[in-house]
């Protein structure tokens, strides 16, 4: 995941890169997500997350799209 | 190889990089856990089956213990004393989160290569800042910088450097 100034520069890393847009986040957002991602990562008792476990953290952030889509 | 060895050695490999900032070797680990470097080795192994850490290919050495980079990045992560380096633009926010403490990042912009510093302070986003003289107007003109993520969930493990 790469850091942006602007939409308009993600657009020129993705047409020189031949690649499709993926999704943009905000900072805030991605502070969210790493919060409830990272938060428990240096427990002993973190032994990694289920899909389920993932689609709850993507859902408390708002992040519901195809693109979040864990079932596939 | 017990599970409860496996989880172990997991929660090594991060309490050492929070320490140090750098990953153990096999060697270390195997010492701190009185084993073979073998036993070691296939121990890492298993951990980067189950995408608990990521080696560099070929070899046992921790590239990723997410979100810390075993290896320097555009992505520097200064907290409690320490400087981290982050794998991507997410994991830099990554590790304030991972260390619930107060951080300074610094980080370079994909494509205008402008660095940036940003502050984590009191559990929030405190400031952003283009840390180029020229862009003194940064704040007004670019109040938001932006992550993009390239893949979608279901193909974050195809190529994990790219991703």
């Amino acid at each position: 995941m790469l850091l942006f100034q602007s939409e308009e520069w993600i657009e020129t890393w993705s047409l020189r890169n031949h690649l499709e847009r993926g999704e943009i986040l905000t900072l805030h957002q991605v502070w969210e997500l790493s919060k409830l991602w990272y938060g428990n990562r240096l427990s002993v008792d973190y032994h990694g997350r289920s899909k389920e476990q993932v689609a709850e953290i993507f859902k408390q952030v708002g992040l519901t799209s195809k693109f979040w889509d864990v079932s596939q | 190889m017990t599970t409860a060895l496996l989880w172990q050695v997991r929660h090594f490999i991060y309490s050492h990089l929070v320490d140090t900032t750098l990953p153990p070797s096999v060697d270390e680990t195997a010492r701190h856990f009185n084993i073979s470097a073998e036993e070691a080795g296939a121990l890492y192994k298993e951990l980067a089956d189950r995408h608990a850490i990521f080696l560099e290919p070929e070899t046992l050495t921790v590239r990723m213990a997410w979100p810390f980079s075993g290896a320097p990045t555009d992505f520097k992560v200064h907290a409690d004393g320490k400087t981290y380096f982050a794998n991507c633009a997410w994991d830099m926010l990554g590790i304030p989160a991972a260390l619930h403490t107060d951080a300074v990042i610094e980080a370079v912009f994909t494509e205008s290569n402008e660095p940036v510093q940003l502050e984590i302070k009191n559990g929030q986003i405190a400031n952003s800042q283009s840390t180029d003289s020229q862009f003194t107007n940064y704040q007004s003109t670019n109040p938001q910088p932006l992550v993009h993520f390239p893949l979608p969930f279901a193909r974050w493990y195809d190529d994990l450097v790219f991703t």
